[in-house]
């Protein structure tokens, strides 16, 4: 459908009418439009002439008029008629119409002016001139008429008439040059239409020539080729593009004569064929002939070269030539006329036999190798063939055999194969050997090498059971014999088998069966055991290999060959050992590296490191790459110097100390890393092997602590000249005001006092300060002896019995006080902790010391109620100089090596020494120091009878100003389990009775100035809170019965009574207590 | 009348300069215990000179002249005293705008001198 229209559209037809058609329509569009055009312009020129002639007309009119009325008014002058003045009159009237007209026209400018000078003259004549000319004929004005007439006022009329002429003129000429300009228009449509018709023509012309090219010139090729084809020409004929008809039938026309051109090729061809088979079939007689001739010189060859034998179909010979008479033995005649039977066949059986037969009845060849008995009863070997010979209907009639005697070739053939099989044997051998040697080459781990040794020998030699033992290692490896009795040989130390392998280095051992060897066989067995040695070039026994069978002992060569593998082994063995001596040393060599405090870092020439240590790593933080790796130069110098703080100048360092030129060992200093920054000394020093530069070799050491302590050593010194310049400069600037200048006594005095002040804060300085060196130095002597703990706090805190700022409380839990301590020490101790608290806690008024036991530990706490410290102050207590940085301790004052030395006598004591402190509430500075006989501790708490819980203890207060005597109380009540509290002020005394319960209170009559025993005892018993108290009156005066409040009492004890007295006293109270039902204390 | 500040902590030497600088005449002379003190003092008021301890707690006399205002710094003449007599701190002390550098111990007299050597140039400007 395509095509079609494809074809439609190239066709010759469509197309010249499609040109045609499209002609035709330009022709008529183009004539239609000219005519229209002429037609347009004609009636367009008839219009213009029509309106001029209207013009022309209009004015020869209007001209009449005005003439008309100049005449008329002349008349009227001259005759003075009234009817002429009518008529006059009519053709003004006249003249107004026609001047209406005349406006109405299409006017110029020139024109319109006429029309208004016109207008105006009819105007002024209507009105003026006329009415005047009237009046002066009326009045038979003559001469006024004539001046009137004069005056120009008809100039106007004159000016018309002459511009009408003109006009006229005008339009003629305009007229003429219409009527020129349509003839010239006409002539111009003439030589158009000539035109037009031409390029018809040329058009016409050309589609014809079209058509005759588009024809004619195919057609003529075609008539050209069509006698090509007649005359068998080939047919010179390109193929024609053009699709339309002609195309079509061109192409039409070339497949036929193509297709004819074809078919007689074909048969031509086909004739060759046939010259060609004829030829060959004569070729082929010749052949047959030729064949002929050398199949009969093959026969003959044949005969001279193998036995042959003809056979008739029922195997019966009825030919054989010598050759086969020579082999067999046989004479011709004795051949002849048997059956082929006559041969005994060795190697073909009868069913075999039979097989070929059907195969040669079929036409088939046979031929093999078969062995036949000669007549001489020997074996002959024989290459036969069998050709059976078959008649035109296939059935065969006779054999013939061919045959040649292979038996020498067959004997060599039978060697061979020996050879070869003995040559695989030794190349199989060659092949374990091999991997035997690569096995153990590639081992050096002694279990494995055992245990392939054993694998490798057993595939060899198929041992039932075996072992091999490497003796000094004692590391052995087992087949089919248990582990633990190789073990247990192993560890009998003077073996048999060692002892006997010593001199004799292998022997065999026949024996009989054990029963698992033996298994199911019913007779009686031999086992062999095969005992052999691997020795050394020292003649020492390095190895025992035993291999063991049950049934048959062992070959000669087998135990050469055993032996041969043990020399073998002998040497891997010995690298073996040789191996691991070395490894050892080396991983000796890598421990000590490892383990030295400097890093190590071994770098060869090139730059990569060989080793580097643990130290080392650590130091850098480096983990890239694992040991025994080479890493190189860029990898680690990067890693390294982008650690420390002075990367580019640690990689100078580096790069000259690596460099070849660099001969002189080297060292710098670097830090690497932020808190904590570690401060490394490193140097380098080349390695030299035989005057060549090997490498070089960096140590780097943590020189942290020696910096820290070198920082720390001119830290020191700036602070205590500092400290020491700050008294120093009161002491010489007071001096030199009292010396340079006069003042008042009291002003001398004071600064005086403050002189005096400042040296003694100098002097305590230094001493504190020597103090401390000396201790840290150790070169303090401590004077160890037997204390008691509680005793000597006593003693301190009765120092401060005085002190009109600060009570000082005791609150004594220890069951335990007894230490081994420098007594001095500890008082120094105890009274700078407690003047720091009685400093440091200025708006309070009490400080309180604790004792209390903890497992084989007195604990001492002193505790103010002061400004307290932040918490990270509190670890640079202890150092020296720290005081806390305010401006409130700056007042309180001090040397501030206080406590830098009490911690430094805590530690001589084996004790240690803490701050708990919470900002603004106060602080507890405590120590703890090892008692003595701390086992003893545990019973002494059983024997606390109102149970071991310290909240349930009992408490009493002890309220006496005599340190001794206090003690001596407090002490035998808190072995009978009271808890006790000290106070030597009835105040505090009576304070502290409102804050803790206490089962009863101990008072000292005797106290003090102010209050005295029987103060406290008014203010106990009239305060409600405290009346129920018992008080016990411990006191040097003898009971009076003057007292008043001898009532309230509950008992009074003179001094001196025995201390059991007090604690049996206070039992009983607290027995009472409890059997007045009030339960303080169960159990 | 002109106006000293002496930042001391240790009030003892507070009291030595005090006194030295009594005699002084037209002279009036203001204390501050620490560092913060003497910043307040010095944001309120103009002195013609002020003498700055070296170590203090809370501010050392080197951290003062790092929180004081320039403007105040270079109108005001500072004279550091100090127990530290190494030429570093002396440097530091100047490399912070100190003016003047005083080790102790001092002689009262000498520092009277120098003081009053000061104020009579403050004067004159």
């Amino acid at each position: 459908m395509k095509d079609k229209t494809k074809r439609m559209n190239t066709s010759i037809k469509t197309r010249y009418l499609r040109i045609i058609i499209s002609l035709f329509s330009i022709i008529i569009l183009l004539g239609s439009s000219s005519f229209i055009y002429l037609n347009k312009e004609q009636t367009r020129l008839q219009e213009a002439r029509e309106v001029l002639q209207n013009k022309t007309n209009t004015i020869d009119v209007l001209a009449e008029t005005l003439k008309e009325v100049i005449f008329r008014a002349r008349s009227y002058a001259a005759f003075k008629s009234d009817n002429e003045l009518e008529l006059l009159n009519a053709e003004l009237q006249k003249l107004n119409g026609l001047m209406n007209t005349y406006s109405m026209l299409d006017l110029s400018t020139e024109e319109a002016q006429f029309r208004d000078d016109i207008e105006a003259f009819y105007i002024q004549y209507k009105t003026d001139i006329l009415p005047e000319v009237i009046r002066l004929v009326d009045a038979d004005d003559y001469t006024g008429l004539r001046a009137f007439s004069q005056d120009g006022s008809s100039q106007v009329v004159n000016n018309f008439i002459l511009y009408t002429k003109e006009f006229k003129q005008k339009s003629d000429h305009t007229l003429d040059a219409m009527a020129m300009d349509s003839m010239k228009k006409a002539n111009n449509f003439t030589w158009i239409g000539y035109l037009f018709s031409t390029f018809v023509l040329l058009f016409f012309t050309w589609i014809t020539w079209r058509i005759i090219k588009d024809l004619i010139n195919p057609i003529l090729l075609l008539e050209g080729a069509t006698h090509s084809l007649a005359a068998g020409e080939e047919i010179l004929l390109s193929q024609l593009h053009s699709q339309d008809e002609i195309g079509r039938l061109y192409n039409a026309f070339l497949d036929m004569a193509r297709s004819i051109q074809d078919k007689e090729e074909e048969l031509m061809m086909q004739n060759e064929e046939l010259h060609a088979q004829q030829d060959e079939l004569q070729a082929q007689q010749s052949k047959l002939q030729n064949s002929l001739s050398e199949i009969n010189s093959m026969m003959k060859a044949l005969d001279q070269s193998s036995a042959v034998g003809i056979l008739t179909h029922k195997g019966v010979f009825t030919h054989a030539n010598d050759n086969l008479s020579e082999y067999t033995q046989y004479k011709k005649s004795e051949i002849i006329g048997y059956t082929y039977r006559l041969f005994e066949v060795n190697n073909i059986s009868s069913v075999q036999l039979q097989r070929i037969f059907r195969k040669l009845r079929n036409g088939g060849v046979w031929s093999d190798e078969v062995q036949i008995l000669t007549k001489d009863e020997s074996f002959l070997w024989l290459h036969l063939t069998a050709v059976p010979y078959l008649d035109e209907n296939g059935n065969v009639y006779q054999y013939i055999l061919i045959a040649n005697d292979i038996t020498s070739m067959k004997s060599a053939q039978q060697e061979l194969a020996n050879t070869l099989k003995n040559t695989q044997r030794t190349q199989k051998m060659l092949e374990l050997n091999n991997q035997l040697n690569h096995e153990i080459t590639y081992t050096l781990d002694k279990h494995e090498f055992v245990d392939k040794f054993i694998q490798f020998m057993n595939r060899l030699y198929s041992f039932d059971s075996s072992f091999f033992l490497l003796v000094r290692d004692k590391i052995a490896a087992v087949r089919g014999i248990p582990q633990e009795s190789v073990e247990r040989y192993i560890e009998n130390e003077n073996n048999e088998m060692l002892f006997r392998l010593q001199s004799e280095k292998s022997y065999i051992i026949k024996r009989l069966t054990t029963p698992s060897e033996q298994g199911i066989s019913p007779d009686e067995m031999y086992s062999y055991d095969y005992y052999t040695t691997v020795v050394n070039a020292k003649d020492e026994i390095l190895a025992v290999f035993c291999g063991s069978r049950v049934g048959h002992s062992f070959t000669k060569e087998e135990i050469n060959e055993v032996q041969g593998m043990m020399n073998r082994v002998a040497l891997a063995i010995e690298r073996l050992f040789m191996y691991e001596e070395i490894e050892h040393g080396r991983k000796l060599n890598q421990d000590i590296v490892n383990n030295v405090n400097e890093g190590i870092q071994f770098v060869d020439s090139e730059g990569s490191i060989l080793h580097i240590n643990k130290t080392l790593r650590q130091i850098f933080d480096f983990r890239l790459s694992s040991e025994g790796t080479q890493i190189p130069k860029e990898q680690w110098m990067e890693h390294f110097t982008s650690k420390s703080t002075e990367s580019k100048d640690i990689q100078l360092f580096y790069l000259t100390a690596i460099s070849e030129y660099s001969v002189e060992s080297s060292s710098m200093k670097y830090s690497i890393g932020s808190k904590p920054v570690k401060h490394i000394d490193v140097y380098a020093i080349p390695v030299f092997r035989r005057a060549t530069r090997i490498g070089t070799l960096f140590v780097h050491r943590d020189i942290t602590r020696e910096y820290e302590l070198d920082l720390m050593k001119s830290e020191l010194v700036s602070t205590v000249s500092h400290e020491l310049r700050t008294p120093l400069s009161s002491v010489l600037g007071f001096t030199e005001l009292l010396l340079s200048k006069t003042m008042k006594p009291e002003k001398q005095l004071k600064y005086l006092e403050t002189i005096h002040k400042e040296a003694k804060r100098l002097t305590d300085l230094i001493n504190d300060f020597l103090d401390l060196q000396r201790m840290e130095s150790g070169k303090q002597q401590y004077l160890t002896e037997h204390a008691n703990l509680s005793e000597i706090v006593l003693g301190v805190i009765d120092q401060y019995k005085l002190s009109d700022t600060h009570q000082v409380l005791l609150v004594d839990e220890a069951q335990n006080a007894e230490v081994d301590v420098d007594k001095d020490k500890i008082v120094q101790v105890l009274t700078n902790l407690l003047s720091n608290a009685i400093k440091f806690s200025p708006n309070s008024s009490e400080v309180k010391v604790l004792l209390h036991n903890e497992p084989g530990h007195i604990v001492v706490q002193v505790q103010d109620t002061g400004m307290g410290i932040a918490q990270d102050q509190i670890s640079q207590l202890f150092q020296k100089f720290r005081r806390i940085d305010n401006s409130a301790s700056k007042r309180i004052g001090g040397t501030g090596l206080g406590l830098a030395i009490c911690k430094e006598i805590i530690d001589k004591q084996q004790g240690t020494i803490g701050i708990d402190s919470v900002e603004g509430e106060g602080t507890t500075v405590w120590f703890r120091i090892p008692i003595l006989h701390a086992e003893a501790n545990g019973q002494e708490e059983d024997s606390n009878k109102w149970g071991g819980d310290k909240e349930t203890k009992p408490n009493v207060m002890i309220v006496e100003d005599d340190y001794s005597l206090s003690l001596l109380l407090s002490e035998e009540l808190k072995a009978k389990g009271f808890r006790v509290t000290h106070h030597y002020h009835p105040q505090k005394a009576y304070d502290q009775a409102l804050k803790t319960s206490f089962v009863a209170i101990v008072v000292d009559l005797m106290l003090g100035e102010e209050l005295d025993g029987w103060d406290l005892i008014r203010m106990l018993k009239t305060d409600p809170r405290t009346e129920n108290i018992p008080i016990v009156i411990s006191s040097a005066l003898d009971k009076s019965d003057k007292d008043l409040m001898n009532n309230v009492v509950q008992k009074y004890l003179t001094k001196p009574y025995p201390p059991g007295e007090l604690s049996n006293t206070l039992e009983e109270i607290v027995k009472i207590k409890q059997g007045m039902g009030e339960v303080l204390f169960p159990g | 009348m002109q106006k000293v500040l002496v930042v001391e902590d240790e009030e003892v030497l507070r009291m030595l300069i005090e006194d030295t600088l009594e005699e002084l005449e037209g002279v009036e002379i203001h204390t501050a215990e620490n560092g913060v003190e003497a910043l307040a003092k010095l944001s309120t008021e103009s002195y013609s000179l002020v003498l700055l301890d070296y170590m203090m707690p809370v501010l050392t006399g080197i951290e003062v002249l790092g929180q004081l205002d320039e403007a105040t710094k270079s109108a005001t003449p500072i004279l550091m005293l100090t127990a530290k007599a190494q030429e570093m701190d002396r440097n530091r002390a100047i490399l912070a705008g100190a003016r003047y550098f005083m080790p102790k111990p001092f002689s009262p007299m000498e520092l009277l001198q120098i003081v009053e050597g000061i104020l009579s140039d403050e004067r004159q400007d």
